[in-house]
């Protein structure tokens, strides 16, 4: 095949630069190393220039982009959202008494200062706050004389044993216990509304701001004996902002890890400088670019950098590779520098260009953070291009690298030939190709992937965990929300199905019976905690206007009577439907949010809605957590199916145009396979389910990890086409390319592994889940593609003639390298 | 509240009636609740139920989207009858153990010749309405305030099938009065074959809610709003006024002969001890809403109130004491189950309740 002359010795030793002919190489070459200093210069301004629009990119966590936008349930949420003020935006704030019960004076002095706190507190909207010491909570009573009530705090309050008899008899006829107050009497709640938007200035909501303010101001008033929880989205998006910070920093270690990798392979102080200090300019124009563009930090495409980083270093740690080598025969860095761009230009080129082909089928997910992610990541592969296959050229020959360092390159390199030192590894790995090693290994893959199979059977669509699967269980946020859902009524898991009518609908009588029917069929379903609507509010009302009598607990067909009910409704709860009564939700709190659960609610729903939805009656789907992210599920899981298959489409192709062989893309694609079914198990093993996080997975783990095939089976199938033995073909293409197989996976690895460490659980199932595939996508391409190619690429035909895009720098004096063989 | 509700439902009732008959007859996509029978549901013992009684050694449970339940091992299992309607239903009557009637929201009355197994309607609120039309039509003097009864009329037939029945008792397998909202009464003598409107034969003048209607010993009570409580005066045919202290809602009565009890709101309860003629109110210390009561077999009295307190009379209803349940469950209706156990239906379904002192 194409790879022709692959070693470094067939480029000249040029020691003197007056000896190397400046014209030589293509005019991109000469274009960039004849006018050095103008690219140094012109790069130096580039750098400043997006480091500067860099330092003005914006943090987010913008629930709306995670969310599948053109999936029907969504775009009837989004239509709808304004309407729907019950599902949206309010944070619980549980004030727990940890020596004793709410009926405690000092207790309540303490809720009484941190409900005066929060009333302060910007954005929210003061009207609606609601706790045991706001007026608007109230207790009634049906008398004779008709209803009696009052603030379930009386005004009379003094903190004595009477007045404390008082609170008692109070929150008892005021049916708030499981709301406001606590089932075990142990804590009470203050419900906060808030305000999207400032009605004075116009101004967003700034959740970050929220979240921070939340903890300076109200968190703070813990201590010994009062316990604070605090749930609810902004809190959430602010604790996930903290998150994308706090994984910010890890940048560090990954780079420190690239660090360590780089000085370890060509013990040059210089070079490992040089490569981390491209990689850095690499991201710093992501960045740069990104901002500019207008783009936004997500807790996704965050991760972008990494990668551009990670890919980075192992297109860096190749062109040390050439000129060590060149440096180290004696050749002038300059000319040496200038090698290395011929060698490797276009091949890099085209590397990156394939890992593109991950990120492009990653647009192809109607999820505004994966579209955001992949765009980002394209954006940051095409910058690549410049920094690490121009720029560090063009460094090099001006800094040389270290020749200590070079000449012990050459040193290792001539033992490892001889298989020592790394070389016995080699020689091992050889050993699959034999008919033994390689019946045992493609048996024990066989098998893995058999159980591995039969494990992912079990893969679950969706977030398996209760609370906020965003945030880790043990996060702050998920144990305030576990102690707020077993000590009161409702769960946090809200499925809605949206009603929507003409003006002053919601509460026409056969409005409310059709979302009694739809109630009673969902509450049916298991999983469905209970429901809650207008209907609930509309009949409690009536048998109040009756008494009490709970045979008057019933849907009147009395018109006036619903509309006595609507109006009383809307006094006391403003969620319940829209202003002009156009829009109402018919809420199902569920036990959990498992796919399972969500399937079987959305199932009954549509049903429903077949039967029962009218032009004017309109019962569309979904709205509430829940309801979201039963549609993300139904996209997810859609596109899981066909992301898969581009992908491997994708790589099949590329793998075929690169060998010519359908034996080969054989070879190539089925340790991927393997690597793919056990990425799916190692998630049902470790309860991860397939989500919107777990989409790039597969594609960055497959589009990136064919590579490791692509160097392999490139130089083996051109020794083999040279006539040579299986073996040795294997044996000469791992001495040429196994280093750099071993050093690509252990620098993608080291660049995603630290998001393990993230306080977003999605990141660091993501980290867990890249760490894997890229990891053993490198084991199995270096074990399995010598043990494949045994049985199926034994015999491999001599080329009649060379196919003619193989032909790199054809034309030029410079050595013609396949682009498959050094490229990433 | 309820005056304001009336006075809304009366003045505009002529425009609300029409709107209403409109809506409910040309809305389309839409099947009426008196047009759809009760869906079986997989929860229908943990319904809200209004109305328990004991068919035999059945036990059947009416409420609310038409459900009806029966029960033969005492209430541990339940067994969803077949419903024509899936109307609210307020209360249940078993004269013999095969037949009984259950009335609901809507007009609706149903009868079951199979004790509870399957049922069938006998009125609803249109029916209902063409009754009062038909009755008052051919009989237009009938009555003492006939001209204003005149009025009236014609918005029940206006109106539509809106009015609840809210209570039933059945004498035998043929006699039979049913009663609810704005001072709706009919009795049959013919298992429900015809019924004849008693609404001119009440002592009610401002026409509040009946909301029951019970023998003790020998005579027939009916009670309702505002300290409301009449007794059948089997001479003239009318149910005349009782004088009870009190002017909150009477849900209920009960008791046995020299001892009536009335209850209602708030924890109050009248007794008398000379069928209605004098009153005297019993402190329960409990100020909860006593919407059912019964006597058991062994003769003691006992009321439930919506906390589910069971306040238990062992002297003729002229004390009442609480006794010990270990979860408390509100109750809209009650069966006796012996001298030990009572039945209750309510909001949250069914429970068997033992009475310790």
């Amino acid at each position: 095949m194409a790879v022709r002359n692959d070693k470094i010795e067939d480029m000249p030793v040029v020691k003197d630069l007056k000896d190397f002919d400046q014209k030589s190489g293509n005019w991109l070459e000469r274009l960039v190393f004849n006018s050095r200093k103008m690219v140094m210069i012109v790069c130096a301004l580039v750098t400043l220039g997006l480091a500067w629009q860099a330092t003005k990119l914006v943090f987010n966590a913008s629930f709306e982009k995670m969310i599948p936008q053109s999936h029907p349930y969504i775009k009837n949420y989004l239509a709808n959202k304004n309407e729907l003020r019950g599902l949206g935006n309010s944070l619980r704030v549980v004030v727990e008494n940890t020596k004793g019960d709410i009926f405690d004076p000092e207790y309540l002095e303490a809720l009484k200062q941190i409900n005066d706190e929060l009333f302060l507190t910007p954005g929210v909207d003061r009207a609606w706050v609601k706790s045991l010491w706001t007026p608007a909570v109230r207790w009634t009573e049906v008398t004779e004389e008709g209803f009696q009530g009052g603030p379930v705090m009386g005004d009379d309050y003094d903190g004595s044993p009477k007045s404390m008899a008082q609170l008692k008899l109070n929150i008892a006829r005021s049916g708030i216990t499981g709301s406001l107050v606590a089932n075990d009497f142990k804590s009470s709640m203050i419900s906060v509304p808030l305000m999207e938007t400032d009605p004075a200035t116009g101004i967003r909501l700034d959740y970050s701001v929220l979240a921070k303010t939340l903890e300076k101001n109200i968190r703070s008033k813990q201590n010994d004996k009062i316990r604070i929880h605090i749930i609810g989205f902004a809190k959430l998006v602010g604790d996930l902002i903290d998150g994308l910070m706090q994984v910010i920093t890890y940048f560090g270690a990954a780079a420190l890890i690239a660090v360590i990798v780089i000085y370890l392979y060509t013990r040059c102080l210089r070079s490992t400088a040089l490569v981390v200090l491209c990689s850095i300019i690499a991201v710093v124009w992501q960045l740069g670019i990104v901002a500019t563009l207008g783009f936004e930090l997500d807790p996704y495409s965050i991760l972008v950098p990494f990668l551009v980083f990670a890919i980075g270093v192992s297109h860096g740690v190749q062109k040390m590779n050439g000129i060590m080598q060149d440096v180290g025969r004696g050749t002038h860095k300059l000319v040496a520098a200038r090698y290395t761009f011929r060698r490797l230009f276009l091949a890099g080129m085209t590397a990156l260009l394939a890992d593109a082909v991950g990120f492009a089928v990653l647009m192809m997910i109607d999820i505004p953070v994966i579209r955001d992610l992949a765009l980002t990541a394209s954006i940051g592969v095409a910058v690549l291009i410049f920094t690490n296959l121009l720029l560090l050229p063009v460094f090099l020959s001006f800094t040389g690298v270290s020749l200590k360092a070079a000449k012990l390159t050459i040193q290792e390199e001539n033992k490892e030939n001889k298989g020592f030192g790394v070389g016995t590894i080699w020689v091992l790995l050889s050993r699959f190709a034999e008919r033994r090693w390689a019946t045992a290994a493609v048996t024990f893959s066989v098998l893995l992937a058999i159980i591995g199979f039969v494990i992912s059977l079990n893969l679950k669509i969706g977030d398996l965990d209760p609370g906020a699967p965003e945030l880790r269980r043990n996060s702050r946020y998920n144990k305030d929300n576990a102690y707020i859902t077993k000590n009161y009524a409702l769960s946090s898991d809200l499925f809605a199905i949206i009603l929507r009518t003409p003006a002053e609908g919601c509460y026409k009588y056969q409005s409310l019976i059709e979302a009694d029917r739809l109630a009673s069929e969902l509450q049916q379903v298991p999983g469905v905690q209970t429901t809650i609507s207008l209907v609930n509010a509309v009949k409690q009302v009536t048998a109040g206007t009756y008494e009490g009598n709970p045979k008057w607990f019933t849907l009147s067909r009395n018109q006036d009577v619903l509309n006595y009910g609507g109006q009383q409704a809307s006094v006391n709860n403003s969620d319940l439907f829209n202003g002009d009564s156009t829009v109402m939700p018919i809420i199902a709190y569920l036990s959990d949010h498992k796919a399972e659960t969500l399937d079987r609610v959305v199932k009954v729903s549509e049903e429903f809605i077949k039967q029962h939805s009218t032009e004017d009656r309109k019962f569309m789907l979904a709205a509430g957590s829940a309801g979201i992210e039963a549609a993300t599920n139904i996209v997810v899981k859609e596109a899981n199916r066909t992301m898969m298959l581009y992908v491997y489409a994708a790589v099949i192709v590329l793998c075929f145009v690169t060998f010519r062989s359908w034996r080969a893309v054989v070879v190539a694609v089925l340790p991927l396979i393997v690597t793919s079914i056990l990425c799916e198990a190692l998630m049902v093993i470790l309860g991860i389910g397939v989500k919107v996080a777990t989409l790039p997975v597969i594609a960055l783990g497959v589009g990136i990890g064919v590579d490791y095939a692509l160097y392999l089976l490139s130089v083996q199938l051109a020794k083999q086409r040279q006539g040579e033995t299986l073996v040795d073909a294997y044996r000469h293409a791992i001495q040429f390319t196994g280093k750099v197989v071993g050093l690509v996976g252990v620098t993608l690895a080291g660049g995603v592994v630290t998001w393990v460490f993230s306080p977003i659980k999605f990141q660091a199932d993501m980290g867990i889940l890249l760490t894997f595939m890229f990891i053993w996508n490198m084991v199995g391409a270096l074990v399995l593609i010598p043990a494949l190619s045994h049985f199926l690429l034994n015999t491999v035909k001599q080329p009649q003639h060379v196919p003619e895009h193989f032909h790199i720098n054809a034309g030029s004096d410079a050595p013609t390298v396949d682009c498959r063989t050094c490229g990433n | 509240m309820y005056h304001r509700i009336k006075q809304i439902a009366l003045t505009s009732a002529l425009l609300a009636s029409v709107v209403a008959i409109c809506l409910a007859a040309g809305e389309p996509g839409f099947i009426d609740v008196l047009d759809t029978p009760a869906k079986k549901s997989s929860l229908v013992a943990k319904a809200h139920f209004n109305g328990i009684a004991v068919a035999g050694k059945r036990l059947v449970s009416v409420g609310q989207r038409g459900y009806i339940v029966y029960s033969d091992d005492q209430g541990a299992t339940w067994v969803q009858a077949s419903v024509p309607v899936s109307a609210d239903l307020t209360a249940v009557s078993f004269p013999t153990p095969g037949k009984g009637w259950a009335v609901g929201h809507d007009g609706v009355v149903l009868n079951s010749t199979d004790g509870g197994a399957t049922w069938s309607r006998q009125l609803d609120g249109h029916s209902l309405a063409k009754i009062i039309a038909d009755y008052y039509g051919a009989h237009p003097s009938a009555g003492p305030d006939a001209a204003r009864l005149q009025d009236e009329l014609q918005q029940y037939v206006d109106k539509g099938p809106d009015k609840p029945l809210l209570d039933v008792w059945f004498e035998n397998e043929t006699n039979g009065y049913i009663v609810g909202a704005f001072n709706l009464i009919f009795r049959t003598v013919d298992g429900g074959k015809s019924w004849e409107p008693l609404l001119d034969r009440t002592d009610n003048p401002k026409r509040f809610h009946l909301y029951g209607i019970r023998p003790v010993g020998t005579d027939l009570y009916l009670c309702g709003e505002q300290g409301l409580a009449l007794k059948l005066d089997r001479q003239t045919g009318r149910f005349r006024a009782l004088t009870v202290p009190y002017n909150g809602t009477l849900f209920g009565i009960t008791g046995k002969p020299g001892a009536l009890i009335a209850h209602g709101l708030r924890g109050n309860v009248f007794r008398s001890a000379d069928a209605g003629t004098t009153w005297k109110k019993v402190e329960t210390g409990i100020p909860v809403g006593i919407i059912c009561g019964t006597v058991m077999d062994d003769g003691r009295i006992v009321l439930v109130n919506q906390a589910g307190n069971l306040l238990v009379s062992a002297d003729n209803g002229e004390s009442f004491s609480q006794a010990k349940v270990e979860q408390p469950f509100s109750a809209t209706s009650v069966a006796p189950l012996g001298d030990q156990t009572v039945m209750l239906a309510g909001p949250r379904g069914m429970r068997k309740q033992t009475l310790k002192q």
